[in-house]
């Protein structure tokens, strides 16, 4: 059963360390189940499908809407620029042949559907990673977290919380557990 | 895999980065070199005129678009490993596809510059895209050359994008092994990545689209680069088989350009425990197949001109074998369809020598095949009044050893400032330690 945490008088990010991969994983099962999921951010090298699952349950992101609304918008834009320039400057028609070709379009309208597709895409993965980062905590920045450790960091807690989440933390295997001193603030 | 741990992975991957030795700045020096005798030789067409490059009617295609061709289909792999490998989630992949992708963008890049070069007047290259103009003067998107333009520019935006997401996380391990302006530098190309749940989450679903979304553009890149060629009506040029056979030679020579760079990296970053024989023989497979439905292509193409009883077809044709051009022809088919055969010999894909010098002699003809198709068909036209032999002038050789060179410089300077190995990757593929299979080893 899950409890409602407490965010007044928050005390410094919280940082547990981890080896084991085994060992996350009961810490933010743990954690979830305590009630700390809006306060948790999970760190690794690399990306663990484990984690993901753990965090996110299935939720997929938005990045996929991003995607269609490009190759939509991509597909629309360079079908138009051929037509519409045509259409403008219509050249000598041997044969009778359209004005408004649809095959001869076909591949000004598959590129600009690859390319807008891609390029927000890549727009919408920037902001919802939330990339360029500035304002993370200073907690995440760990070296050992783009080498060979994966990390729980815990932010805005009470006190009182920060020390039921310490002791998860510990219990579950991780190898460090700082921060959660009082006093400390938001982003610190 | 099995001796690998993830701080292992950050330190072999990192380690050949940064601190050039005396034969890397020779290397440098000898391409900056052979690069200034290629821009001496630009410089002296641009002063001097198309004349200098050789080209006489009928014949104004040459040494330029072949190389286009060339350089275009050399960055077929990198795509072609990074993305659709990817989708088929092939295990292979991890260790090579960061230099091959690397490959892709310096290929492209080359091939870039041809067009310019090739039209004479490259300070009007921009007229080739559309931008609202006064003249009212605009593209005509019915012409094969105007959907090269657009495939071109998509398949190095995608490419490039693709790239550089793949590298962020990495270059945030490299940021977090180094000190001072080195780190500061490394934080900037990073992003700030820290590895978060959330960067994570939409960093894998925007991998997973860029991978679905640049899988045709492997297929479309060359089938467009065909259609220059197969949209007109000349002989030798006008046939539906092109873009399979494009597409094919592309991956083809792709790959063995892949062995070529990657065998010399592997030895001398000491990266064979990520890049290793394996791999190599993956892709001397992939170049066995390639290779087997090009010289199928080949074949075709001999029997439709045939069959078409088109007489300037088989024209063409024939005189490609028995020709002035004999000797384009029989490179192409001694590098291109017998060479990778040896491959067969388990002995021989398995070997450093073997493996460097067939991927070398597949470049070879790869670029001769290119100038098979554009030269003898060009020179032997539907006129037999207007038919010549076309021979390459040195400026026309110099500008070609200077892209070689350019493209060498590229992949220089990325091995020393990018990790060649995807770090990240290669940490999906180790097994995760687990405390309990610690506890129960005890």
């Amino acid at each position: 059963m899950s409890h409602a945490v407490s965010t007044h008088n928050a005390v410094a990010p919280i940082k547990g360390v981890y080896r084991h991969l085994d060992c996350i994983v009961e810490g933010i099962a743990a954690l979830k189940k305590a009630g700390f999921r809006p306060n948790m951010t999970v760190l690794s090298p690399f990306p663990r499908h484990e984690l993901e699952d753990l965090m996110y349950e299935g939720e997929p992101s938005p990045v996929r809407w991003f995607t269609l609304v490009g190759g939509l918008f991509g597909a629309t834009m360079a079908f138009s620029l051929a037509s519409i320039t045509h259409a403008n400057w219509p050249m000598i028609l041997p044969g009778g042949k359209p004005v408004v070709s649809i095959p001869a379009f076909t591949v000004i309208t598959f590129e600009g559907t690859i390319l807008w597709g891609s390029l927000l895409t890549f727009v919408a993965m920037m902001i919802f990673s939330g990339l360029p980062a500035r304002n993370l905590p200073k907690a995440v920045e760990d070296p050992r977290f783009s080498n060979d450790c994966f990390g729980i960091v815990l932010q805005g807690l009470s006190a009182a919380d920060a020390a039921r989440a310490r002791s998860i933390l510990h219990h579950s295997g991780a190898i460090e557990v700082s921060g959660g001193e009082e006093g400390g603030h938001h982003g610190a | 895999m099995a001796d690998l741990t993830y701080s292992s992975v950050n330190r072999d991957v990192i380690k050949p980065l940064f601190n050039p030795g005396l034969a890397y700045v020779a290397t440098i020096v000898v391409t900056l070199a052979v690069m200034g005798w290629g821009g001496y030789c630009w410089y002296y067409q641009l002063i001097w005129g198309l004349g200098t490059a050789g080209y006489h009617p009928p014949v104004f295609w040459g040494v330029y678009i072949t190389t286009f061709v060339f350089w275009i289909g050399i960055g077929h792999a990198g795509t072609l490993i990074s993305a659709v490998l990817f989708l088929m989630r092939s295990r292979w992949r991890t260790g090579i596809y960061r230099a091959a992708e690397a490959m892709t963008i310096f290929a492209v890049m080359t091939a870039a510059l041809f067009p310019a070069i090739h039209v004479g007047r490259a300070w009007q290259a921009y007229w080739l895209f559309p931008y609202p103009n006064q003249r009212q003067l605009w593209q005509n998107f019915k012409s094969p050359l105007m959907w090269d333009v657009f495939a071109v520019s998509t398949y190095f935006t995608v490419s490039t994008v693709f790239f550089f997401i793949g590298l962020v996380p990495d270059m945030a391990a490299v940021r977090d092994s180094t000190r001072g302006l080195t780190q500061k530098i490394y934080t900037i190309m990073s992003l700030g990545w820290r590895g978060t749940d959330q960067q994570w989450r939409h960093y894998m679903a925007a991998y997973g689209f860029f991978a679905a979304l640049a899988t045709p553009l492997v297929l479309s890149v060359h089938s467009v680069v065909s259609w220059d060629f197969a949209m007109a009506h000349t002989p030798g040029w006008h046939s539906t088989l092109f873009p399979p056979y494009f597409v094919a030679g592309a991956i083809f020579s792709g790959c063995a350009m892949v062995i070529t760079l990657m065998l010399p990296l592997s030895k001398l970053f000491s990266l064979e425990a990520y890049i290793h024989t394996w791999h190599f023989e993956h892709l001397a497979k992939l170049c066995i197949f390639t290779g087997g439905i090009l010289t199928l292509a080949y074949g075709t193409e001999y029997y439709i001109a045939w069959y078409s009883d088109n007489i300037y077809e088989w024209g063409t044709f024939t005189d490609r074998v028995v020709g002035k051009y004999w000797w384009v022809f029989a490179i192409m088919v001694l590098c291109n369809c017998i060479s990778p055969l040896f491959w067969y010999f388990k002995a021989l894909r398995t070997n450093m020598v073997g493996l460097m010098v067939i991927s070398i002699l597949i470049n070879i003809g790869m670029w001769f095949e290119r100038y098979n198709i554009i030269a003898s068909a060009l020179a032997h036209n539907f006129d037999p009044g207007s038919w010549v032999y076309y021979t390459p002038t040195w400026v026309e050789m110099g500008i070609m050893a200077g892209s070689f060179a350019w493209f060498f410089l590229w992949f220089l300077l990325f091995v020393k400032i990018m990790p060649s190995v995807a770090i990240a990757e290669i940490k999906e593929s180790i097994r995760p330690p687990l405390k309990s299979e610690e506890a129960a080893a005890k």
